[in-house]
């Protein structure tokens, strides 16, 4: 059967108006709900919440106030595994765990259906939080986020460990930065911007394109290597720092792993991150194939949340972030239908959709 | 990451032997001081002494020195943290220059932890504090 994927947003969209204080979370939330880009609400933790992991009974109760008001669905809340926290050395899975729990309770307590986890957790640490997930009723959904993809060995041993626990509370969350086709134009422009040497930045283009060519990389180690090439570039024309841009940027942001590769953790998809990073004169993502990732996933019988998740505002500082995120939401929409089916936009539609995508009501405390 | 934001305009304070600026957090997310790995200020091209720098967020203050462990102290993305160090400067115009290097704790690289090394500079008209 065709699925029905929900509209939403994560506010990590609008970083750069959250981080001016031009928002605060309650106004922030406020203009989500007005300008009707949910009823999918995410955010992340670590971003939007004061003092996070930790909020108080009042907060909760406010939270859960607004969202009622204003009609809206918290799908899932993106917490951090910070593994380098310590300068010392690295945290143990042990202690990982245990640096996740009040995250996850959070997420619980503040009414969201999943939370967001990272790569750095083992599989076995994730086998540890599941009493966790079970107690509270709240899905564990780990991003495979560029420079990872569907067909990478940490995730398809992640895979492996999910078939065989054979619980619903585990499953992934999708990071379309993972699958995208190119550099977006307005990065292009913002390099140009910051005076790119004549050159640089095409054949920064050029580079990324054989390597999307060659296939997205197999592990770690070749990961390493392309992030290297990129920092030479740089280097090279006497830029550095342009270096070290264009690498973090090529090689974790604009993952070039073809579109099927989703298809080996597809079963286990159970959150969407509709990365993009703009929106073009003819009102398409021309970086990202936004149509075809629907499509995929309509096909796939994927009625969960999907966040439109703008990334473009590293660079780009002279756009509007609500329009750019009305016009992404307005190509999903399209590609939905033209697929045979549709996005769902009323808050009563998503969250008994959500529910049964997930197989439990939001998370209890 | 939001590096055009590292300082605030119009905070720049001095008493004449130390001086005060306000910096904003260059990444998307509060980081805990244990990711705060070190800091520069300089003042019409002149740099502070590092044993004379201080970090205050939350209402505390610390050497440098004195963040690693402090992995419960969370600077939030839209709170300023203030960057202090000896300098004479006289009230009027400067150049400010910051550079501020922070660990970001979840991305683990072949070289470790990552490490991010942001920079900003503002002209910047100094008053008494």
């Amino acid at each position: 059967m065709s699925g029905t994927p929900i509209q939403g947003v994560t506010l990590y969209s609008f970083t750069r108006a959250f981080h001016a204080r031009e928002y605060d979370l309650e106004s922030l939330i406020r203009r989500v709900a007005a300008d009707g880009l949910g009823p999918g609400l995410e955010l992340v933790g670590f971003q939007s919440l004061r003092g996070f992991p930790h909020v108080d009974d009042a907060f909760v109760e406010r939270f859960r106030a607004l969202i009622a008001e204003l009609d809206l669905l918290p799908t899932t809340l993106s917490v951090n595994t910070d593994i380098g926290i310590r300068r010392d050395r690295l945290m143990t899975d042990e202690e990982l765990v245990a640096y996740m729990e009040p995250q996850i309770r959070t997420a619980a307590r503040l009414g969201f259906s999943a939370a967001r986890i990272q790569i750095s957790l083992s599989p076995d640490a994730v086998q540890s939080l599941l009493p966790l997930a079970e107690r509270h009723g709240i899905t564990l959904a780990l991003e495979v986020h560029a420079h990872q993809h569907g067909e990478e060995e940490r995730i398809l041993r992640m895979r492996d460990r999910y078939e065989r626990l054979g619980s619903p509370l585990l499953g992934f969350t999708m990071d379309w930065g993972a699958t995208t086709v190119g550099f977006a134009p307005s990065l292009v422009e913002a390099y140009g911007r910051r005076g790119a040497p004549a050159g640089l930045v095409e054949e920064a283009v050029r580079l990324w394109q054989r390597y999307a060519e060659e296939g997205a990389p197999a592990g770690d180690e070749e990961h390493g290597r392309r992030f290297g090439a990129f920092l030479e570039l740089g280097a090279r024309a006497g830029r550095p720092d342009l270096g070290i841009d264009l690498a973090i940027n090529a090689t974790g942001l604009f993952g070039p792993a073809r579109i099927d590769s989703w298809r080996e953790i597809l079963p286990w998809v159970r959150h969407v991150h509709g990365k993009f990073f703009g929106i073009d004169e003819t009102g398409e993502e021309p970086s990202v194939p936004v149509r075809e990732l629907v499509a995929l996933l309509v096909g796939a019988g994927y009625s969960g949340a999907i966040s439109s998740e703008y990334e473009g505002w590293h660079w780009n500082h002279w756009d509007d972030a609500f329009d750019i995120i009305r016009g992404v939401q307005a190509v999903q929409r399209s590609a939905a239908l033209d697929a045979g089916s549709r996005m769902l936009t009323s808050a009563a539609d998503a969250r008994a959709s959500l529910a049964r995508e997930l197989g439990h009501p939001a998370g209890v405390v | 990451m939001i590096a055009d934001r590292l300082i605030e305009q119009g905070t720049l304070r001095t008493d004449g032997t130390r001086v005060r600026v306000d910096v904003r957090m260059p990444w998307y997310r509060a980081l805990p001081a244990s990711s705060i790995a070190g800091a520069d200020l300089v003042v019409d091209g002149v740099a502070a002494d590092p044993s004379t720098l201080r970090w205050t967020m939350n209402g505390r203050t610390w050497r440098f020195e004195e963040l690693p462990p402090r992995i419960d102290d969370w600077w939030f993305i839209q709170d300023a943290a203030v960057l202090e160090g000896e300098l004479a400067v006289a009230p009027g115009e400067h150049e400010v220059e910051v550079g501020l290097r922070l660990y970001i704790p979840y991305i683990v690289t072949d070289h470790g932890v990552l490490m991010i090394d942001e920079h900003g500079t503002r002209t910047m008209t100094a008053v008494a504090a």
